[in-house]
């Protein structure tokens, strides 16, 4: 199904991003600039003075001299501990402030996402986005960009030092700049690609490893330790070699580091000796140059093997920009302030496609009074699911609509049509977290009665009170696991909370095992007492329960009417019913 | 014998590596050497070629930077591929030997959970690796602050004393603020990914949020967590940032101050002009070694920490006993004797050799004890009673050979990425027929049958690009394919339609003419095929008898199978 991914931004429409950002918050933005710059310029000056104190030296200056001096230095010292606190603070707040607003409008904008573009996609696409490529950013954010933004303002202002001293000595530092880039532009495009491989043989390993873990039970069964432990071996052996790989890459681009500071050192003293010969400089100018350019190798070649973590920075910003910048799906305009008359659920010719599909629905009509229970029965791919996510407002159709007490649902906004109608679907998940959390997704301000009645409702409040810590139990994923039969219960106490006026069921019961099944039916039976109810049934006695049956087959409406009528009329579903009573055991 | 300690894992790191660590740690001591030569260097080259103006002097003095430069890169180069392969290579080791413990046939008696498990031997084995690199970085920083004091020892024994006392003082002070560091870091770190672990929880839920219209308490939720890890990362910042206002300013005035000392012995003439510029350079170089030796001891503690976690996988007790008797009679029968276990309360049964039997738990419970116990997990202090495989109890026979005369598929599917034939054969290659058959008799024919690859259709991680119902009909196959002398299901048909279901039933009973097969269910199509039906309630056999009879006689019985 994930044949079209996602956006990404291009570069230019991320730094526009990157750009608003900033301006938005210019103060924060300017002041971590001011006092970076002031932190770099602390750091040079004590090079700078004790060049002027070499000078002093070779003049035969007195010792007293040294008083000025120190002042100066000390002074420098601790302003520049204090500054470079303070940038460092200043810029990961500005940082950690941007990506926040970031990573929530990109979580508000994956949850809202177009419905035929989120199936399109892929969840797992989607969960790439929230989940890595935010923690690349964030991990630029925090261990990247403070040390990087004063490793380069300190690199600008001793180049700055240099060049006060004499403008060719400036020119003799800079001289490494294009070594540098040189380096970069070596060893950036075939890291990246090392990376990548470097990633996915880890994430092999990690999947054959949590597979087998998770799978544990299996892999006893059928002893299958050893094929699984030689798989994990060849997966980690490959994870090593290819680490090994793109370390002597590394390596290399050290060495052209290295060359870059020799030369960069060595121009500057020849400098140095030329002008002192042409007494252009001093002595103790020229020393002060090579010592602050010394003092760069470190903080230079930090910046420069960092640099791929800011590209993969940069990378994941691409793409929750990208998703940030995906449009909302152009909905017909929102009806003036009119609310259903009341909960008819009217669904009248509607057709629907996949995008790049065949038609599933051809002109499908159905109508269910308000308070009245319908089910939607006919076999895998005819279009149920489908037809109830339409009359549930999360498909838009080509041609048709659904309406709610005479409402189109594409005319109501968000709030109001989930206030009117609720589906729970085939997919089940359990939040985790503590269960009431989960619960009070449903409906934020719920009660602890509110949430008691509820679990009471499903028929939920034994087995929850069994729990550990009961309702407050932490669920789902990495906490206290649910069963598909309680997981459902869940679903359905969520309904109960949410209270919308129709309720659409799809294939709710279908999973749960045999004996769950009949109390889930029970449990859907009381969560949906008094709405209007389409219930897409996969046991038929969801069905007989029904006020209404009605047999959708390829897409079009096959039969329908009361059970008893269905099954004397010797149609379509008197075989159906006829295959789910065979089933039934008759006793004699 | 495995260490079982986080101090043995660590020591252990060192002496099997021992020899790529030595030629790596004595190259990078030798690196750091060249490196706090390099303003050694500078000072002599302003005073023997800058100062006099002396051209040959400069040249001599190019030609030394250049060898020094070249002698300090193949140190590195050669010394860091060393400890490289150390680091993974023990990784590696650590990795697979946490891997068989994790998965040992007598499995692993821990409370670790499966996330846990994946954690201790991905990160914790990388971080326990990582000592490897830490060694050689602080015996390099040693040397450099080594060579630094000696040279300024030469220079004015004074100067060198300053460093010799100011260093571990700036040490110390650095010291205090690294727990709390790292207390924050861990926070921060927390924070973030329980933020993480929100969103992705939250997006693979959305389609029942969005059919709920909960995305708004969604978006508000992940909001707060998010605010929250942002408060943490600021807070952690500012702790920071103080540390780093201390040990920048700290390190500056020690740098500095030796520097300025050394300016007014130049002043005095108690030095000359060289030597001051010699002392500046090592001042401020310094810097560096310091703030790693500042640093190090909280790596240390983190890759300690990660082996006393490993050191909990590799050190845990094995659950069930080794298992002395391999042979086993091939058609074993299966005798249950006054069984206590969770909900059993002294359950009796006899199976016998070629048996087809259904066995019916009102309470779900009890039909999981069962199975938990022929599964054979539950070790022997744990349950009351016995479990004899043809006179032989369950835990006297080898795991291995246990598992291999009973097979119990367990009821949540565990499929695992690779292609249908090898989900369904395992990794020996299967007989084309047999497999086909196993496929068709579970109706799982349908998962490979209009696939372009057939049988090597691909199957994702844990089945996640399959149904729930494929998924359970590829377990059924995979059940049927092995063909053990004794075949335990529990509820294998729930995500199945009617039709298919009867059909299922016939063909599972026709594979396992020959052989013993037990089926815990409430499905009566399955039922209707067993020899005899046991019905377990409250924790014993409460009726016996066929499904028919018992249907015609039980009220109970019909209301339980009755849908």
């Amino acid at each position: 199904m994930s044949t079209e991914h996602l956006p990404i931004a291009d570069r230019r429409e991320t730094l526009r991003w990157l750009r608003g950002e900033l301006r938005a918050r210019w103060g924060r933005a300017a002041g971590a600039f001011a006092v970076g710059l002031l932190a770099a310029a602390a750091g040079v000056t004590p090079v700078y003075a004790l060049g002027v104190l070499v000078d002093r030296v070779r003049a035969g200056a007195p010792s007293s001299d040294i008083v000025g001096i120190t002042v100066v230095i000390v002074v420098a010292a601790l302003v520049a501990g204090v500054t470079t606190a303070v940038s460092t603070y200043l810029i990961a707040g500005l940082g950690g402030r941007i990506l926040a607003t970031l990573r929530e409008d990109v979580v508000a904008r994956a949850i809202t996402l177009p419905a035929t573009r989120l199936e399109r996609a892929g969840k797992g696409e989607l969960m790439s986005r929230v989940g890595p490529d935010v923690a690349a950013v964030n991990k630029a954010v925090t261990d990247v960009l403070p040390t990087m933004t004063s490793s380069a303002l300190l690199a600008a202002l001793s180049v700055a030092a240099m060049v006060g001293i004499d403008w060719r000595l400036g020119l003799a530092g800079l001289v490494t700049v294009p070594m540098y880039v040189v380096a970069l532009r070596w060893y950036l495009p075939r890291s990246a690609p090392g990376y990548a491989v470097e990633r996915a043989a880890v994430g092999e390993r990690s999947q054959l490893l949590l597979e087998s873990v998770q799978g544990l039970r299996t892999v006893h069964a059928y002893r299958l330790e050893t094929p699984h432990l030689q798989g994990i071996d060849a997966a980690s052996a490959r994870a090593r070699d290819v680490s090994v790989n793109v370390f002597g890459l590394f390596i290399r681009f050290v060495g052209r580091v290295n060359r870059a500071e020799f030369v960069g050192l060595a121009v500057i003293v020849v400098t140095g000796f030329l002008l002192v010969r042409d007494g252009a400089v001093t002595v103790g100018g020229t020393a002060a140059a090579a010592v602050l350019f010394h003092r760069l190798f470190n903080p230079v070649s930090m910046l420069l093997y960092t640099f791929d973590e800011l590209q993969a920075g940069g990378a994941g910003l691409a793409r929750l920009v990208g998703v940030v910048s995906i449009p909302d799906e152009p909905r017909e305009a929102a009806a003036d302030g009119r609310s259903p008359v009341d909960s008819t659920l009217e669904v009248t010719g509607v057709r629907f496609g996949y995008p790049g599909g065949a038609e599933v629905l051809h002109g499908v009509s159905l109508r269910i009074e308000a308070g009245q229970r319908v089910a939607l029965v006919g076999s895998t791919g005819a279009g149920k699911s489908t037809l109830a996510a339409v009359a549930a407002g999360i498909l838009q159709p080509a041609a048709g609509s659904a309406s709610i007490g005479g409402m189109p649902v594409g005319l109501m906004d968000p709030v109001l049509l989930r206030s009117q109608v609720a589906i729970i679907s085939q997919e089940t998940h359990v939040f985790a977290g503590p269960l009431i959390e989960d619960l009070r997704l449903a409906r934020p301000g719920a009660s602890d009665a509110d949430i008691d009645a509820a679990l009471a409702t499903v028929g939920a409040t034994g087995w929850v009170q069994a729990l550990p810590d009961g309702v407050r139990t932490v669920v789902g994923e990495g906490g206290h696991e649910l069963t598909a039969a309680r997981a459902q219960q869940v679903a359905l106490a969520r309904l109960v909370l949410a209270d919308p006026a129709v309720a659409i069921l799809d294939e709710a019961t279908a999973e749960a095992g045999s004996f769950g099944a009949r109390d889930l039916e029970d449990s859907a039976l009381a969560a949906t007492a008094g709405r209007t109810t389409l219930i897409v049934a996969h046991r038929l006695t969801q069905a007989r329960s029904a006020d209404r049956v009605v047999v959708l087959e390829d897409g079009r409406v096959a039969e329908e009417g009361g059970h008893d009528e269905l099954v004397l009329a010797g149609g379509r579903y008197a075989q159906l019913w006829a295959a789910w009573e065979s089933r039934t055991p008759t006793f004699p | 014998m495995p260490p079982t300690t986080g101090s043995r894992i660590l020591r252990r790191s060192i002496t099997r590596n021992r020899g790529r660590l030595a030629r790596g740690t004595g190259l990078i001591s030798l690196h750091q050497l060249a490196e706090a030569t390099v303003p050694v260097l500078i000072g002599v080259g302003i005073d023997r070629a800058v100062a006099p103006g002396d051209g040959t002097a400069l040249l001599l003095w190019v030609a030394a930077l250049g060898t020094l430069f070249v002698g300090l890169h193949l140190c590195y180069r050669f010394g860091a591929r060393q400890l490289m392969l150390a680091i993974a290579n023990e990784a590696y080791l650590l990795r697979g030997e946490l891997a068989a413990k994790i998965v040992h046939p007598r499995r692993l008696r821990t409370d670790l959970r499966a996330g846990e498990l994946l954690t201790v031997s991905s990160t914790d084995a990388d971080n326990v690796s990582y000592l490897l690199d830490y060694v050689p970085r602080i015996a390099g920083a040693i040397t450099a602050t080594a060579v630094s004091a000696a040279v300024l020892l030469v220079v004015d024994w004074r100067l060198g004393l300053v460093v010799l006392v100011g260093t571990p003082l700036v040490l110390v002070g650095m010291q205090f603020a690294g727990p709390l560091i790292t207390r924050r870091v861990t926070e921060q770190q927390e924070l973030a990914g329980k933020a993480t672990a929100l969103a992705t929880d939250l997006v693979s839920g959305v389609r029942p949020l969005r059919g709920l219209g909960a995305e708004r308490a969604a978006a508000r939720r992940y909001h707060d967590v998010s605010q929250a890890s942002l408060r943490a990362a600021l807070r952690a910042a500012g702790t920071q940032s103080r540390y780093l206002a201390f040990s920048t300013a700290g390190s500056a005035l020690l740098a500095c101050g030796v520097a300025v000392l050394a300016g007014w012995f130049a002043l005095d003439g108690r030095i000359s002009v060289g030597e001051f510029i010699m002392v500046i350079g090592l001042a401020q170089f310094l810097l560096e070694p310091i703030g790693l030796l500042a640093i190090v001891p909280s790596w240390v503690a983190e890759a300690r920490a990660s082996a006393d976690r490993a050191a909990l996988v590799l050190g845990a007790e094995l659950l069930l006993p080794p298992g002395a008797v391999q042979e086993q009679k091939p058609e074993p029968d299966l005798v249950l004797t006054a069984l206590r276990h969770g909900t059993l309360e002294g359950l009796d049964l006899t199976v016998h050799p070629g048996e087809f039997v259904g066995v019916v738990t009102p309470r779900s419970a009890d039909g999981e004890a069962i199975v938990r116990l022929l599964a054979g997990g539950v070790p022997p202090g744990e349950f009351e009673g016995s479990i004899l495989l043809g006179g032989v109890a369950l835990h006297d026979l080898e795991p291995a050979q246990a598992r291999a005369v009973m097979l119990v598929e367990p009821h949540q599917t565990d499929l695992f990425t690779g292609t249908v034939a090898a989900n369904v054969a395992g990794p020996s290659p299967a007989d084309r027929t047999r497999l086909l058959a196993a496929l068709a008799a579970s109706a799982a024919d349908e998962v490979v049958d209009g696939h372009p690859d057939g049988i090597d259709r691909h199957v994702a991680e844990r089945g996640a690009t399959l149904s729930g119902g494929q998924r359970q009909r590829l377990a059924l196959a995979r059940a049927l394919l092995a063909h053990p002398p004794i075949l335990v299901l529990h509820d294998p048909t729930t995500a199945v339609d009617a039709v298919t279901e009867q059909s299922i039933a016939r063909a599972v009973r026709a594979l396992r003419q020959e052989r013993t097969t037990v089926v815990v269910t409430s499905s009566p199509a399955i039922l209707a095929v067993a020899d005899r039906v046991v019905v377990v309630d409250d924790g014993r056999v409460t009726v016996e008898g066929g499904h028919a009879d018992l249907g015609a006689t039980h009220d109970d019985y019909r209301k339980v199978v009755l849908r």
